[in-house]
């Protein structure tokens, strides 16, 4: 059995020298996790605006079900996308089960409830009379939205950066529908989990150091947006 | 000039979404278990078929039992597992086409080297479990529906034993994840060949049965029937079936060697002899 | 015919009733003052007139064209600029507030700059053109609030309390602005509990009190509010 301090060196090894198969790794993790992140976060923002700003039936039952699905494992998300995308469910059609699709759609639904729950709050957080001001200076519906996220960027941005860090790091969605294919759908997570299970600690180590340093990353960006809400009140 | 950049980053991104299912010149799709992939045959065959064919194989590694129902809802094109009363079910009930024999290792029986149920003095692998059995020495199950978990039960049966009891632990894992934790709980288990060869650096476990023809483990490989699903690429499918049983593919399963040993004997008739 | 009218004006929170005007009426150029105690529903019957909240009922005539308050909702946003008490300014520099409203019209470039640069001449807003506009002060905010609303040359402004967080000096400069305001033609309607807030060229004195408005002209008035003070 390796040392830990072995399986250690060997993983900065892999990781100072540059080894193709980890960043490629890496490589599927962003492109996945940043279309998923681009595609999310338009409509969750109008959701999360309509939400704060605008009375409607059912606006309250909506924001607790945002908030219970906050807490929604990834692998009930990924058994949801495995049944709709599976030969035998209703979206077989598409033959996207096992595929990076498949990942990004699993990927928004959990991002989803992330933005809107986050983006809400920060909505939430503008002062009262920022819409009125927009409107009476002749903003419509959609320049009224756009003020508005304007001026709540900072918290959005905290939103937007919060989401991605669950997301990239998420095991249980990916492996599901991903199927954890070498060059096409073994991300990050599912790299880690299936070293692990075949006792190669070093290239799981490798990769488990990036998500470290991606989320200390994300972390001094959220630290970041907060002190920037916090100065421009 | 925000908004453009952003609406670019979307539309790019939206497109991203389509095309790989589009472009990506149809890739074979092959559910397997986790034990061809674990002991690193895969990453021996493949660029090899890849190099010879020109065909892109992405493999899906799961138990047997869900490698087959992958194949039965037509998520996959081929399927190579190792679990013949499942096999014949799954061609019987037309979701395969035909089982085509492939390879074949066999399994251990793996033990702590102080073998505390003293499987070293058992007759036969029916007799080993029954021994575990009666000194109640810590088993640890595949429990995944997998063919080695099938294979286990199959063997439990032939002992006339109902496992259960804190001494039998259902890990519900793959194979190399259950190695390190019969080797963490010094329990017993029970291997495929292939995988075992792949860990033995690695873990403290000792073969302690083996030979018995029970513990024969026939791999077959079968394609996805097209008449009931017609997406699937079956043209592919037979390609990987063909190559494997090749004298290229055959010979490259002969040569894998994991630390100096044969892991896979080949089996596909038109090498016999 | 009046040019901006309101008739059977009624607006209630629950039990509790908020407005209840019979009849309401504003002329080109008006100069109003609309005065009352905390909570008689002043900033209500302004926002009401901005066309930024629903009254319960209500008959509302605009330049001959009349209807309920819905209908007419439109034509009040693009006639009228509400101006807070406290003005919420937006993210970004003074000169990009006071450019807000012009940003997506459709205007050209140099008569966007022209006006921007007039409005904030105007308002003596030039030499702070690109600082912060969250670090002005009370007086500067108010300053910046007029000039964003005047680059939109509004027909009717209503003002929200524009003196009563400021100090006397800079009460004095709001009111000077204000008066100019009111020789370009505009027809301002501002809400004050401070009796001794000037206005110059009072046309219309409007006191509300407990939801019903009281009219009258301006001479009678000057004569009670002197009363009230002394």
């Amino acid at each position: 059995m390796n040392g830990i301090g072995q399986a250690f060196g060997e993983a900065l090894g892999l990781l100072l020298s540059g080894d193709r198969a980890l960043w490629e790794i890496v490589g599927v993790s962003f492109s996945v996790s940043l279309r998923a992140i681009l595609i999310a976060t338009p409509p969750a923002l109008v959701v999360a605006y309509l939400l704060a700003w605008h009375r409607f039936p059912g606006q309250r039952l909506l924001v607790s079900l945002f908030e219970t699905l906050l807490a929604l494992p990834a692998v009930v998300v990924g058994l949801t996308v495995y049944l709709l995308l599976s030969r035998r469910g209703p979206l077989g059609e598409l033959g996207w089960l096992f595929t990076q699709p498949a990942m990004i759609i699993g990927q928004i639904i959990l991002a989803f409830p992330i933005l809107v729950a986050m983006a809400h709050a920060a909505f939430r957080a503008l002062d009262p009379h920022a819409l009125e001001t927009a409107r009476t200076l002749g903003a419509g519906a959609l320049r009224g939205f756009a003020t508005l996220s304007r001026e709540a960027q900072f918290g959005l941005g905290a939103a937007v950066v919060a989401a991605f860090g669950r997301i990239i790091a998420e095991v249980g969605s990916s492996m599901m529908v991903g199927g954890n294919i070498l060059h096409y759908t073994r991300n990050i997570p599912t790299a880690i989990a299936l070293e692990t299970s075949k006792g190669s600690f070093a290239q799981g180590i490798a990769l488990g150091l990036v998500l470290l340093v991606l989320s200390l990353g994300l972390n001094l960006a959220l630290g970041w947006f907060r002190t920037r809400e916090a100065v421009t009140p | 000039m925000i908004h453009r950049a952003l609406s670019v980053f979307l539309l790019s991104a939206l497109i991203g979404l389509c095309v790989p299912a589009a472009s990506a010149a149809a890739p074979l799709r092959l559910a397997t278990t986790t034990s061809t992939q674990n002991s690193g045959l895969l990453d021996h065959l493949l660029p090899a078929f890849h190099q010879a064919t020109g065909i892109e194989v992405h493999v899906i590694a799961v138990g047997t039992g869900r490698a087959l129902r992958l194949g039965a809802a037509g998520d996959v094109d081929v399927v190579l597992v190792h679990a013949p009363d499942a096999e014949a079910r799954f061609v019987a009930s037309g979701d395969g086409t035909r089982r085509y024999p492939v390879m074949k290792n066999a399994f251990l029986l793996l033990g702590p080297p102080r073998d505390p149920a003293g499987l070293r003095q058992a007759t036969d692998a029916a007799d080993a479990l029954r021994r575990i059995a009666a000194a109640r020495a810590p088993f640890v199950s595949r429990g995944d529906d997998s063919g080695t978990h099938k294979k286990e039960k199959s063997l439990w049966q032939a002992a006339g034993i109902q496992p259960g009891g804190p001494w039998y632990v259902e890990a519900g894992q793959g194979m190399g994840k259950v190695l390190q934790m019969a080797d963490e709980l010094g329990a017993y288990t029970l291997t495929d060949r292939g995988t075992w060869l792949a860990y033995r650096d690695r873990i403290g476990l000792v073969p302690l049965v083996s030979g018995d023809p029970r513990l024969d483990n026939p791999y077959a490989i079968i394609p996805v029937n097209p008449r009931r699903h017609p997406h699937v690429n079956y043209p592919a499918a037979m390609a990987f079936v063909k190559w494997l049983r090749s004298p290229e593919g055959q010979g490259r399963i002969a040569d894998y060697r994991l630390h100096g040993e044969q892991a896979f004997t080949p089996t596909a008739v038109r090498l016999a002899r | 015919m009046s040019w901006m009218r309101v008739e059977a004006l009624r607006l209630a929170r629950g039990e509790r009733e908020i407005l209840n005007i019979a009849r309401l009426e504003i002329e080109r150029a008006d100069r109003v003052v609309l005065r009352g105690p905390n909570g008689a529903g002043k900033s209500t019957l302004l926002r009401i007139l901005a066309g930024l909240l629903a009254p319960d009922c209500g008959r509302l005539t605009l330049d001959s064209r009349s209807g309920n308050w819905r209908r007419l909702r439109g034509a009040l946003r693009k006639t009228t600029v509400y101006v807070h008490q406290r003005p919420y300014l937006f993210r970004g520099s003074v000169e990009s507030n006071v450019g807000y409203a012009l940003r997506w019209r459709r205007i050209g470039r140099d008569e966007r700059r022209r006006r921007v640069e007039e409005a904030m001449e105007w308002a003596g807003l030039t030499a702070m053109r690109h600082r912060d506009a969250r670090s002005l002060s009370g007086g500067e905010a108010q300053r910046l609030a007029l000039a964003r609303a005047r680059v939109l040359r509004p027909a009717l402004l209503l003002l929200d309390e524009p003196t009563a967080n400021l100090d006397s000096e800079h009460r004095t400069s709001a009111a000077r602005l204000l008066g100019r305001l009111a020789e370009t033609g505009t027809t301002l309607v501002v809400a004050t509990h401070d009796p001794s807030a000037p206005l110059p060229g009072l046309t219309k004195h409007w006191i509300l009190r407990e939801g019903r408005l009281h009219v009258s002209i301006p001479g009678d008035v000057h004569r009670r509010a002197t009363r009230k003070t002394g």
